[in-house]
This record gives structure tokens, C-alpha cells and sequence, in this order.
């Protein structure tokens, strides 16, 4: 055991003493999220509305007041700032008011409103809430314009309408989705089921890289001077393995705090997703293993390495995910490790599945991790009879 | 009956019958020989001539395909662990991490031989002083000429103080005084009781260091002995060394009709005969070789040494 934690040991030191190596696995991850983030997850998932024109009207804070209410953030500006942030996507909908609508919304009568959305994909979704809002405001507005008609003092009017707003329970709807696919992404958050492909697809690949390490070493003589000491073969690949795995676990826990604290991203029980993890992490760093052994070219492996690791993530539902796929991608899609530590999450993330739910999943992928120690030892030995 | 059981009891190493084949080729075709304790035993032949895979087997890195390697009373083949801890493998190669210390690489080595604690610090800093590296030992390798890296890879080897130390080609592509202070230090090893398998192309490092030495070509042993033993299979025939230039395969054939010329070997900038009585044949020598065209610019005679005795063996210089 010694041995093996030696050979681990210089591996992570070699790793760090390679500063392009901390920036593709710390740094590049982290980077790509802030990116998914600002493009998916403008302001923490908050709709911003930019209200122009008529400041201080009874229609202006009519608006304010029940977008406000509706968890919109509002902000006020003039008509050019306002269509500058459209531009530039710093509010999502813009809603431009006159003098005379303000005046006519105040008469009763019908007021038009100018409403302009901003180019990003989450505007259209912002449209909706401000439609409702709208809707809401100009039904109060015809309550109270029929209770005054009626001959109600416009002061009892409004108090009437506060009252019964109050008093009377609000309807709820609640959505239940009939479709089976819809049903399978439920209880996912926004960034939930994205984290967790673009971990496995990241902890993969970078994982990978330890190929080139291998044959870097094998390559130096450095190999064979291991197993000319007392250290068998599958020691010296273990060793290497550990190593990398240390590198891969961290990574993938990075991520996962990362995407946690930035972007709320529900993992569901630590502990399993953890399990789920470590034991992905054991096949990603098994299978750098046998790429090492097999292959004599470290540039190659590094190219095989990554087409690998895209193919496989393709396969394994971390690109598109698997529920779409047709039944005989779904049989192939679960040859690849990915696919099988996907299935995990999906337990603990959507259906707060337990250790025994994820059984299979993880004995599958600790049968995978030993399964491809076994031929990269065996591998490792016959590469030695190879010059390189 | 006693003397055989006290040479048992020296035996370090022993090697019997050993073939190794890659497909069709046989690259190592019969070898036996054997090492006693304090011994240095060389193997000497030219590039390719299978002693790095001789090497190969007996370090347990590669399986024999037949024969038997016995290392201190166990046998050896890729699985005996434990028994490879009385190795110490200095390979061809420089085998050691460019982006580590040189003490890190002895610290890194020197666990997987089973040392540790105070022992492992006290070793390394000894190796470090013995190899001449104790004020460089926190530098990456990278950075060492190339025969400090040699010697930095010899000290890996010596780290746990190994019964049997293996050196393929120590020298090789190292300048005249790294090499002086290499061979010296292997000189010293000896002394204490170490048994050394040596493997070389140079000539004169056999003679130097090697207490017996196997002469191998195409994966066979041609001979095997001490170097006076292996100097009196030629019979005691001595070396011609013309240097020159003009039409050398014309003065290489007529130089083979002369009668006492055993062979003539050589190439476009000069030739080298096995001949007998060197100094009483020299002037028709020299006179047949410019007679065919050759412009000779030195004549050198060599008295009997390992490179005549691999020429006679084998018919062709060792430096092929």
C-alpha cells in the first residue's frame, strides 16, 4: 500500500507542477459555469422591468406596485436608458408609457402600453409575468371604474376591493404533467440536471489526460524502473490511478460546490451523490490507465483521450439527455459509465432516492472501475517488452 | 563436494539457458552464465546484440521464454516481487521524473525499495554525496547536464544497497569526466561486496571494471572468461589499424590475399586486419594498401584485446 500511495503521491505533485494543468481543471470548469450562468441564469433567475414615462402617475405606480408584487424587479428611467438596456440586456422588458395613457388609465378609459423585450432567451419568459402583471392591474382598475359607476365613493371602492382581496382565498392550479418525459425531469431545478452532465462530461475528459502521464512515464524508463523494484504491476498502475483519481474527486467536488453555492444547484443526499462521484471518478481514472498502457504516443492518447471522452458523454447522456434517446441508443447509451452514474443522480437529485435505489448503479460502475484495472495492469505489463 | 556447496553460497546470480523470441526472431538464443558476491561481470557486444533484453529478464521485467534466472537461492520471473528488492536497475535510459528534485526522485525510488523514516533520509543524503549532487538536491533534474542526470541515475539504483546492481550502458552519451567518475565509482562497488552486471559496447570499460566477461552477438554468448582468458582464444594475433582514404574496398581485397591476413574488416575512412606478427607483416601491409589506391594517413598496431577478440570471434568490429 505504501507503494501505491508513493506513486499517487509524486503523480498530484507532478500534476500541480504543471500550472496549465490547474487552469483546464480549476479554473476552465469555473469559468464555463460563470458562462452557462450568464447566459441561462441572468440576475439568479430574478425578471428585471424597466418602466419609462409618466413618473408618478396613478398608471406608473399602479405597474410598479403589482409587478413589484409579483417578484418582478422594477426599475424607472428615461426612454433612451431604457431602450439602451433592452440593447444591451440589462433589463429584460422594457414597458414605455405616455401622458396621455397615464390620463386615460386614471379616466377609466382604455390606455395603450408600448412593451419591448430584450433579445436574451429568458425575455420571452419575463413577457409572461408582465403580461399577467398588466393583466391584473387593468382588471383592479375596471373593478373599481364599475363599483364608482355603481356610485360607490371611489375611497369605499378601493378599501372594498382591498377587503375582499384579502378576505376571499385565493385559487390555486396546480400543473400535473401528463407526458412520461416531463414527469422524468420533475423536482430538477434550473441548473440541476446541466451541473450534473457537464460534470460527468468535465471529470471525464480531464481525467483522460492521465494517459498521457502514463506514457510520458513509460516513456522516461521511469515505469520499468517501478517494477524492477518490488512493486507488481498492478501496483504501479493502481498507484498511478489513485493519483489521478485524487485529481478527478477533487474536481468533481469543485464543481459540485461550486455549481451548489453559485447557481443553487440541488445535488440531493450529499453522501450518495458523493458515492456517485468517487466511484465515476475510479472509472475515469481506470480508463486513463488503459489508454496509457495501450497506446506509445502521448499526443495521440491525449486526442484519443478527448474524442473519447465526447463520444462516450454523447453516449452517456451528458450532451442531450438520455430520456430522449431512442430505445437502441438507450441499450448502447448504457455501456458507457456516464450513463450509469447519470441514472444515479437522476435517483438522488429528482426522486430523493436512497443508497439502496442506487445499488445497481453503483455496483455497475465499481464492477467498470476494477473491470478496466485489471486490463491496464495486465496492459501495463505487456507494454514493458515495447520500445517506445 | 565442499567447494561446490562455498561456490553455491557465493552465487549471486544465476542464469541458465535463457531464449527470448519476439515473433520469428529470437533475440536472446541460449544464455547462461552466473555472478558472485563482489563480482563484476560484463556483458560486452555491439547495439542490438540482445543485452538489454538479457537484462530485461533477469530484473524480472519481461518473462523468459524459456530457461531459468535463480537471484539469491529464489527464481526470478516478472511475478517474484519480493525477490526483485535485491536488484538495483540502472537502466539505459535516464529513468528518473525531469520535474522532480533530485532528492525528491531518490525519496520517490527509495520508498518503493521499503525504506522509510530516518533510514530513507540518511540514505538519501548519503547517495546525494556519494553521486556528488548533495549541494544541487533541490533542483528539478531538468535543469542537470547530462552526466549529472547519469549519475543521479546510477544513485537510484544504489539507493537500498542492493545485493546485485544492474548498469546498462551507464555511460553512454556522457562526456570524458562524468564517464572517469562513473567507472570509479562502479570500481568502488565491488569492493564492498556488490555483485555488478555490467553491460557495454566500449571495450575498454570491460577491461577496466568487468572481473569476467561474456562476449554476446546476435543473442548468443560467443565467449566467456576473464579478459586473458579471452585474449588467448585469438591465438595471439594482433590488430592492424590503417586510417585513410582513396579506394579502401579495393586495398580491403587485396589486402585479404596476403598471406598471415586472417580478416580485413572496415569502411570508407579505414580498415582494421587480424593478422599474425603485426609488426613483421606491417610493411607489405602497408605497400599492398597503396598499391590498390588507398592514401594512407596512419598505421596503428594493436596487440591483442577484447576488440580483436570479437572481431575473431564474430568477424566484424564491435563498434558495428
Amino acid at each position: 500500500m505504501k507503494s501505491i500511495i508513493g506513486i499517487a503521491v509524486v503523480e498530484v505533485r507532478l500534476f500541480l507542477r504543471d500550472r496549465s494543468n490547474i487552469f483546464f481543471v480549476f479554473i476552465f470548469p469555473l469559468l464555463l459555469i460563470l458562462l452557462l450562468g450568464s447566459q441561462f441564469g441572468a440576475n439568479s433567475g430574478q425578471a428585471r422591468v424597466a418602466l419609462s414615462g409618466a413618473p408618478g402617475t396613478e398608471l406608473a405606480k399602479a405597474l410598479a406596485g403589482q409587478l413589484e408584487e409579483d417578484g418582478v424587479q422594477v426599475s424607472t428611467a428615461g426612454p433612451e436608458t431604457v431602450r439602451d438596456q433592452l440593447s444591451r440586456g440589462r433589463t429584460d422588458v422594457g414597458i414605455f408609457t405616455s401622458d396621455e395613457d397615464a390620463a386615460a388609465y386614471a379616466a377609466g378609459r382604455p390606455a395603450g402600453l408600448e412593451v419591448v423585450t430584450a433579445s436574451q432567451s429568458a425575455a420571452q419568459a419575463v413577457l409572461q409575468e408582465v403580461r399577467a402583471s398588466i393583466q391584473a392591474v387593468s382588471t383592479e382598475r375596471r373593478q373599481q371604474s364599475l363599483l364608482e359607476s355603481a356610485g360607490v365613493p371611489a375611497a369605499e371602492a378601493a378599501a372594498a376591493l382591498v377587503q375582499a382581496r384579502t378576505s376571499v382565498e385565493q385559487p390555486r392550479v396546480e400543473l400535473v404533467d401528463t407526458d412520461d418525459v416531463t414527469q422524468v425531469f420533475q423536482g430538477l431545478g434550473r441548473f440541476d440536471l446541466g451541473a450534473a452532465q457537464q460534470l460527468l462530461l468535465f471529470v471525464f475528459l480531464s481525467s483522460l489526460t492521465g494517459a498521457a502521464t502514463l506514457i510520458k512515464a513509460r516513456r522516461l524508463g521511469v515505469i520499468a524502473r517501478v517494477m524492477a523494484a518490488p512493486v507488481a504491476s498492478w501496483q504501479a498502475l493502481a498507484g498511478q490511478a489513485l493519483g489521478r483519481f485524487g485529481i478527478a474527486a477533487v474536481q468533481g467536488g469543485y464543481i459540485m460546490l461550486g455549481t451548489a453555492l453559485l447557481f443553487g444547484v440541488d445535488w440531493g443526499n450529499p453522501l450518495l451523490a458523493g458515492l456517485v462521484l468517487v466511484l465515476f471518478c475510479a472509472v475515469s481514472a481506470a480508463a486513463a490507465m488503459v489508454i496509457g498502457s495501450l497506446m506509445d504516443n502521448d499526443a495521440a492518447a491525449s486526442g484519443v483521450g478527448v474524442g473519447l471522452g465526447l463520444v462516450l458523454a454523447g453516449l452517456g447522456g451528458s450532451m442531450v439527455p438520455p430520456e430522449f434517446f431512442s430505445e437502441t441508443l438507450q441499450a448502447v447509451s448504457r455501456l458507457t459509465p456516464h450513463r450509469w452514474a447519470y441514472d444515479a443522480f437522476a435517483d438522488i437529485q429528482r426522486h430523493d432516492g436512497t443508497l439502496a435505489d442506487i445499488l445497481p448503479q453503483l455496483g455497475v460502475l465499481a464492477a467498470m472501475a476494477l473491470g478496466l484495472l485489471a486490463l491496464g495492469s495486465f496492459l501495463l505489463q505487456r507494454s514493458l517488452s515495447r520500445a517506445l | 563436494m565442499t567447494a561446490e556447496v562455498q561456490t553455491q553460497k557465493a552465487q549471486v546470480l544465476g542464469v541458465k539457458g535463457l531464449v527470448k523470441r519476439y515473433g520469428d526472431h529470437t533475440v536472446v538464443d541460449g544464455v547462461s552464465f552466473h555472478i558472485e558476491a563482489g563480482e563484476t561481470y560484463g556483458l560486452l557486444g555491439p547495439n542490438g546484440a540482445g543485452k538489454t533484453t538479457i537484462i530485461s529478464m533477469v530484473a524480472g521485467l519481461i518473462p523468459a521464454d524459456s530457461g531459468s534466472i535463480e537471484l539469491v537461492g529464489s527464481a526470478m520471473t516478472p511475478a517474484s516481487t519480493r525477490v526483485k528488492g535485491h536488484i538495483g536497475l540502472v537502466p539505459q535510459e535516464l529513468a528518473i521524473y525531469p520535474d522532480l528534485t533530485a532528492k525528491e526522485n531518490l525519496l520517490f525510488f527509495g520508498r518503493l525499495q521499503g525504506l522509510s523514516g530516518q533510514e530513507l533520509k540518511g540514505r538519501t543524503a548519503e547517495v546525494l554525496e556519494l553521486i556528488g549532487l548533495a549541494d544541487r538536491a533541490g533542483e528539478q533534474t531538468k535543469k542537470f547536464s547530462g552526466g549529472m542526470k547519469r549519475r543521479l541515475n546510477i544513485g537510484i539504483g544504489l539507493l537500498h544497497r542492493p545485493t546485485l546492481l544492474i548498469l546498462d550502458e551507464p555511460t553512454v552519451g556522457v562526456d570524458p569526466q562524468s564517464r572517469n567518475s562513473i567507472l570509479e565509482s562502479v570500481e568502488g562497488l565491488a569492493t564492498e561486496g556488490m555483485a555488478v552486471l555490467y553491460t557495454t559496447h566500449y571495450m575498454e570499460e570491460a577491461e577496466r571494471l568487468c572481473d569476467r566477461i561474456a562476449i554476446i552477438d546476435e543473442g548468443k554468448i560467443q565467449a566467456e572468461g576473464t579478459r586473458n582468458q579471452l585474449v588467448e582464444l585469438t591465438g595471439g594475433v594482433d590488430r592492424i589499424d590503417l586510417h585513410g582514404s582513396g579506394n579502401t574496398s579495393a586495398a580491403a581485397t587485396a589486402l585479404r590475399q596476403l598471406p598471415g591476413v586472417q580478416h580485413v574488416d572496415g569502411g570508407a575512412s579505414g580498415l582494421a586486419l587480424t593478422v599474425h606478427n603485426g609488426p613483421g607483416l606491417l610493411a607489405p601491409i602497408v605497400a599492398e594498401a597503396g598499391r590498390a589506391g588507398m592514401a594512407l594517413t596512419s598505421v596503428e598496431i594493436v596487440r591483442p584485446d577484447l576488440e580483436s577478440v570479437f572481431l575473431h570471434l564474430t568477424g566484424k568490429a564491435l563498434r558495428d
